[in-house]
C-alpha cells in the first residue's frame, strides 16, 4: 500500500500538469465551439432555407462521426495530405472545438426557439435590423438559458479530451498511461486520474453553475 | 385639403390560400385617432402589421408625410419603423434590460443617441406613464398594466408620427385596464396620430375622431362613433356594435 501511495505521490506534479494540458485543450476547444456554434445557431433559426439546410449538414457530420475518426481523419489523414504542419494538442483543440461548435449550435438553438417571438417582432419595430435585434436582443438572452445546456457540454469535452491521448497530446491520460506503465502500479494511478477527472468535473459545472446565478435575470424565479 | 400624415391603399395580404387582409385603405391626418373594431380573424392585427411590414403586404402602396416607403430599401424600412411606434397585445418587453434599459435601447442602438442623453429622456418618458418608482425593475417584476406603460414609453422615445396599438388592454385584468387607456387618452389629448385595435368601445366612442369597422379582411364600413355605434348603415356593423355593447359596457 505505501508503495502505491508513493507512485501517486511521485508522478502527482506530472499529473496535474497533465490537467493543465487537458484545461487548455478544452477551453480552446469550448471558445472555438462558442464562436462556430453561435452563428451557425443563428443561421439556423433566422437564415435562409438553403442556408439552413448546409448547417443542418454541417451537424450532421460533426455529431454524426466518431471523435477518434475524426482526430486520426485530421492529424494524420488531412494534415499529411495537405503538409500542413500542426501539433497534435493544436489539431486536439481544432477537432474537438469543431465537434463542440455541432453540439452547442444546437444549445443555442433551441434556447433562441424558446424565447417568446414578440420580443424580435418589437425589436424590429423600433427600427432595429435584424442584425441589432439579434445581437442585443436575442443572443444575450439565448445565451443565458444556454448555460446548463453549457455545463452539460464541458463535462463531455473535459471526457472526450482524455481521446486525445490517442495522437500523444500530453494531458491527463496520456501522462498517467505513461507512469502507470513504468511503475506497474495501473490500478491507483488510473484511480488518481480518475479523481483528477471528477475534481475538473465538479469546478467547471460549478463555475458555470455560479455564473447562471449571477447573470440571471431579476424576477425570474430559481428553479 | 390637408395632405394625411399615414397613407394607406389596397393593402392586400394572403397566407396561402388564405386572404387576410383585402385591400384595404386609409387616410390618416394628424392628430386623428382611428379605431379599428370587428371580430377576431377580421385583419385588424395583420392591418396594423403590414402598416409598419412586420407583414410583408402582398400588394398596396403606404406613405408617410407625403412620402412612399419602400421596404425592400432596408434604410428606408428602419427609418420608417422609428417613427411609427408600435404597442403590442402582449407587451413584448425585452424579458432582460429594466423598465429603464426597455426605453433606452432603441435611444442607443437605433438613433444612436449617447447614454446619458437617452438616460434623460427614458426617465422623463416612464415618468410621463407613472412609472417613475420602477425604473430599474424588471419586466418579470412588473404587473401587466405597468408593463404596457413601459411599451409606450418605449414608444415614444423613438418619437414617432404615428402610434399603431393592437388591442393594447386585451392581454389585462379588468382592473388594471384603466391606467393603460388613461395614458392612452392623454396621449390623444396631446395630439399624437394613432391608430388602434381595441374592444373597448366606451373609450373608442368617447375619443375616436372614427370608428373602422372590420370584418373578414375588409373595411366594411368607417364612420364617427355616434354614426357606427347608433345609425350604422350595414346590417353587419350594427350586429357586431350591439354585441360588445352588451359585453363590454354601454358606449358613454
Amino acid at each position: 500500500m505505501p508503495e502505491s501511495l508513493i507512485a501517486i505521490w511521485d508522478a502527482l506534479p506530472y499529473l496535474l500538469q497533465g490537467s493543465g494540458v487537458t484545461l487548455v485543450v478544452i477551453c480552446g476547444s469550448m471558445t472555438l465551439g462558442l464562436l462556430l456554434g453561435v452563428p451557425l445557431a443563428v443561421g439556423q433559426v433566422y437564415g435562409h432555407p438553403w442556408l439552413r439546410r448546409l448547417i443542418g449538414i454541417y451537424v450532421w457530420f460533426f455529431r454524426g462521426i466518431p471523435l477518434l475518426v475524426f482526430l486520426f481523419l485530421f492529424y494524420f489523414g488531412l494534415c499529411t495530405a495537405l503538409d500542413i504542419n500542426l501539433s497534435a494538442f493544436s489539431v486536439a483543440i481544432i477537432v474537438l472545438g469543431l465537434i463542440s461548435s455541432a453540439y452547442q449550435s444546437q444549445i443555442f438553438r433551441g434556447a433562441i426557439l424558446s424565447l417568446p417571438e414578440g420580443q424580435f417582432k418589437a425589436a424590429r419595430a423600433l427600427g432595429m435590423s435584424d442584425f441589432k435585434a439579434i445581437a442585443f436582443i436575442i443572443l444575450p438572452q439565448a445565451l443565458r438559458l444556454s448555460i446548463p445546456g453549457w455545463s452539460n457540454e464541458y463535462s463531455i469535452l473535459l471526457k472526450d479530451s482524455a481521446v486525445t491521448y490517442a495522437l500523444g497530446v500530453a494531458e491527463i491520460m496520456a501522462r498517467t498511461h505513461f507512469v502507470a506503465t513504468r511503475t506497474y502500479q495501473q490500478l491507483p494511478l488510473y484511480l488518481t486520474a480518475g479523481v483528477i477527472f471528477l475534481i475538473l468535473t465538479w469546478i467547471g459545472t460549478r463555475s458555470l453553475r455560479l455564473l447562471e446565478e449571477k447573470v440571471r435575470i431579476p424576477g425570474y424565479s430559481a428553479h | 385639403m390637408e395632405t394625411p400624415i399615414l397613407r394607406i391603399e389596397n393593402v392586400s395580404k394572403r397566407y396561402g390560400k388564405k386572404d387576410v387582409l383585402k385591400g384595404a385603405s386609409l387616410d390618416v391626418n394628424k392628430g386623428d385617432l382611428k379605431i379599428l373594431i370587428g371580430p377576431s380573424g377580421a385583419g385588424k392585427s395583420t392591418l396594423l402589421q403590414c402598416i409598419n411590414f412586420l407583414v410583408k403586404p402582398d400588394e398596396g402602396r403606404i406613405w408617410l408625410e407625403g412620402r412612399e416607403i419602400h421596404y425592400a430599401q432596408k434604410r428606408d424600412l428602419y427609418a420608417y419603423r422609428q417613427k411609427v411606434g408600435m404597442i403590442f397585445q402582449d407587451f413584448n418587453l425585452f424579458d432582460h434590460l429594466s423598465a429603464l434599459e426597455n426605453v433606452k435601447i432603441g435611444m442607443v442602438k437605433v438613433r444612436g443617441m449617447a447614454h446619458e442623453q437617452a438616460q434623460e429622456r427614458a426617465v422623463m418618458e416612464l415618468e410621463r406613464v407613472g412609472l417613475k418608482e420602477h425604473l430599474h425593475k424588471y419586466p418579470a417584476q412588473l404587473s401587466g398594466g405597468q408593463k404596457q406603460r413601459v411599451s409606450i414609453a418605449r414608444a415614444l422615445a423613438m418619437d414617432p408620427k404615428v402610434m399603431l396599438l393592437d388591442e393594447p388592454t386585451s392581454a389585462l385584468d379588468p382592473e388594471l385596464i384603466g391606467e393603460v387607456l388613461a395614458v392612452i387618452r392623454d396621449l390623444g389629448l396631446a395630439g399624437m396620430t394613432m391608430i388602434m385595435a381595441t374592444h373597448q368601445i366606451g373609450f373608442a366612442s368617447s375619443l375616436a375622431c372614427e370608428i373602422i369597422f372590420m370584418e373578414d379582411g375588409r373595411i366594411v364600413e368607417t364612420g364617427t362613433p355616434e354614426k357606427i355605434f347608433y345609425r350604422a348603415e350595414c346590417a353587419r356593423t350594427r350586429e357586431f356594435c350591439s354585441k360588445i355593447t352588451e359585453l363590454y359596457g354601454e358606449t358613454r
